[in-house]
């Protein structure tokens, strides 16, 4: 009963739950006024992702008549409570260490793809043609991003697990301690593909352009979220948000996780930007100056780039360099 | 409270347009308005989106023709509630050079509940970013603000 | 390959090009055709502009107790082509440059250009007719010493007896020259 009281606070309080959904609309916000400041416009207020979180919340909700109702309306729910769980296990250094576990980041790689998955069960739950073409072109992303995430992961678990004594670290928080003890994998050469190949990850994982296949608008008019509306699509929205921060976090965890002296409130702040630095490098200035890849340039490209680099640091670790 | 989430609610009203037979004149500047960093709609929380299940303001360009209605109206039928339509252009808000044709079904009013009316051929790109905060207004008080 | 960062800098560093319209009033420009506006004491109510008029938006109607006629123009139907502007003999159709054509639906048949252009009595023979105004008959009788304040309020059978009855007075301009 001790052990699940503070567990609750984390996964409902912090760092996930409200932490999180208000870190992640807050970076939401950052990330859309900076991309129409890149493309000469002035952009949306700040506070712009809860405002149409407002909005959406006193809409109608439309259920399709050929709709499977259950895995209609639950389907956004699957991905919010994923990441939502998902927020708590990532450390926040000088504040907040993650959640005691030996293999969190096992449970995050499997966690990380729930918001896709919902994505496809509400796709297809919604019996619309153009959610059901999402679907495939979601699957087929996420089989694609996900390989460069595994050698990315398994290339930072074998990091720090070598130097521990071999075998693989899984334990996020052990995975910043050490960095923090021992130098951040951010000033690591054995690391840089690593680094450049999680990098290449994130908007695919976000699905933002040139990597928005699934959800092209333009094309096949938002895909599995054509049918929703109302506070089914802003769980989407939300869960999206959530997501950003856990990927987000995830790689400052794994890259550079230092603190900075000062409270666990000034640490907050720093985590926080990191996680904007690493979401202006990584998807902010792709988005705003690329189109949308087709769904087989997309799969290739997560095969031909980040892959190979990812696994160029796994062997690189394995060779122990 | 309620005139509170009204006025924040406002603040974020996503666009959809349809083409009720449109010469694609209005088209055009309804994509200007949307794509050029001159007339950034964004400011006003506004987003162009893909599915008309995501609308809140609905533009209608076009005279509505026969062979469209039926699409039109069923379109606008999966629009969800409360949503506030914007008739762009003259063809849709009195036929405009096309009234009287033998193809011509229109004007929308006949059909759709209109109401704001945002007339031109086309009309100026600013034309149109008022008549959407007009739109935006009248939403605003059919939400209770 | 990554010639885009220095255009994406070179954005940031420019900052945004955005017309701050709806927060400050957003001036036409030169020569841009709006609303249609009449000048009712130019109009002779010809109806050359709705003969031209491609959206039919114009219409002229006599009262029928012969007091005058209403020109109404629907802005609702306009397309702004400016042909109406373009054939009008005494200049008195404009095009304004006032675009703000934005308005709810419950005005919508109030989005008019509604003028009442009065007859007079003919100072010949008493039938309700439309004077002519000063700037057209400015433009008829130039080189002609008329008293073309008289003529103008006269009906187009008294000013033809009128015109001819001064013309056997005084011979014609041409007579005199040759």
């Amino acid at each position: 009963m001790n052990d699940i009281l503070p567990a609750l606070f984390h996964m409902l309080v912090f760092p996930g739950g409200l932490f999180a959904v208000a870190a992640g609309l807050l970076l939401k916000g950052l990330d859309r006024r900076v991309e129409a400041r890149l493309q000469r416009r002035v952009g949306p207020p700040l506070l712009q992702p809860v405002f149409d979180l407002i909005k959406l919340a006193g809409k109608e909700t439309l259920i399709p008549a050929t709709a499977n109702r259950a895995a209609f309306l639950t389907a956004p729910l699957i991905g919010f409570t994923g990441m939502a769980v998902c927020a708590a296990l990532i450390p926040v250094s000088g504040a907040y260490s993650g959640l005691a576990g030996m293999g969190d980041m096992l449970v995050l790689f499997y966690l990380l793809p729930l918001p896709a998955i919902a994505l496809m069960v509400g796709g297809s739950a919604s019996s619309s043609p153009f959610g059901a073409l999402g679907f495939s072109r979601e699957m087929c992303l996420m089989l694609a991003y996900e390989i460069p995430l595994l050698a990315v992961l398994l290339a930072v678990a074998m990091r720090v697990g070598a130097a521990v004594g071999g075998g693989a670290e899984l334990s996020l928080s052990a995975v910043a301690a050490h960095q923090i003890a021992h130098g951040q994998f951010i000033a690591d050469p054995v690391m840089w593909p690593a680094f450049i190949a999680y990098l290449l990850f994130l908007p695919g994982t976000m699905g933002v352009p040139p990597f928005d296949v699934p959800e092209a608008e333009t094309e096949i008019i938002e895909g599995p979220l054509l049918e929703y509306s109302g506070p089914a699509l802003g769980f989407f929205h939300l869960t999206s948000a959530l997501k950003s921060v856990v990927v987000l976090g995830l790689g400052v965890a794994m890259f550079f996780p230092a603190p900075v002296p000062g409270g666990a409130f000034v640490n907050v702040l720093w985590f926080l930007c990191k996680c904007a630095g690493l979401m202006l490098v990584s998807l902010t200035v792709v988005k705003s100056a690329t189109g949308r890849f087709r769904v087989d340039q997309a799969f290739t490209f997560y095969l031909r780039y980040p892959a190979p680099l990812a696994l160029a640091s796994l062997i690189l670790v394995w060779q122990g360099a | 409270m309620k005139k509170l989430i009204a006025t924040l609610s406002a603040r974020s009203p996503w666009l959809y347009r349809i083409n009720a037979g449109s010469c694609n004149g209005c088209d055009v500047e309804l994509l200007t308005t949307a794509c050029i960093p001159r007339y950034d709609v964004e400011r006003l929380g506004c987003k162009y989106c893909g599915s008309p299940r995501h609308a809140d303001i609905v533009l209608i360009t076009g005279p509505l023709t026969a062979r469209v209605k039926d699409k039109v109206l069923r379109v606008w039928d999966e629009i969800p509630e409360p949503k506030v339509t914007v008739a762009v252009g003259i063809c849709p808000v009195s036929g405009g050079v096309f009234r009287g044709g033998y193809s011509i079904e229109g004007p929308l009013d006949k059909y759709l509940p209109i109401d704001i009316n945002v007339p031109g051929c086309p009309p100026r790109p600013q034309a149109i970013i008022e008549g959407v905060i007009k739109a935006r207004d009248v939403w605003r008080a059919r939400i209770g603000g | 390959m990554f010639g885009f960062l220095k255009i994406l800098a070179a954005n940031v560093a420019k900052g945004p090009s955005t017309d701050p319209f709806p927060f400050v009033e957003s001036p036409a420009p030169k020569r841009f055709r709006g609303k249609v506006r009449l000048n009712p004491a130019l109009c002779v109510g010809c109806a050359i502009c709705r003969h031209v008029c491609a959206g039919g938006a114009i219409h002229i109607a006599g009262r029928p107790d012969g007091s005058g006629y209403d020109f109404t123009l629907w802005h609702n139907t306009c397309a702004l082509c400016g042909l109406c502007g373009h054939y009008c003999p005494t200049g008195a159709i404009s095009m304004s440059s006032d675009w703000h054509s934005a308005h709810p639906q419950t005005e919508k048949y109030d989005w008019c250009e509604r003028h009442f252009v009065p007859f007079l009595a003919c100072e010949g023979c008493g039938e309700h007719i439309r004077p002519l105004p000063s700037a057209l008959t400015g433009r008829i009788y130039a080189d002609n010493d008329v008293d073309e304040a008289h003529l103008a309020r006269l009906c187009p059978q008294c000013r033809q007896l009128e015109t001819a009855l001064h013309l056997g007075r005084n011979g014609h301009e041409d007579h005199k020259r040759a």
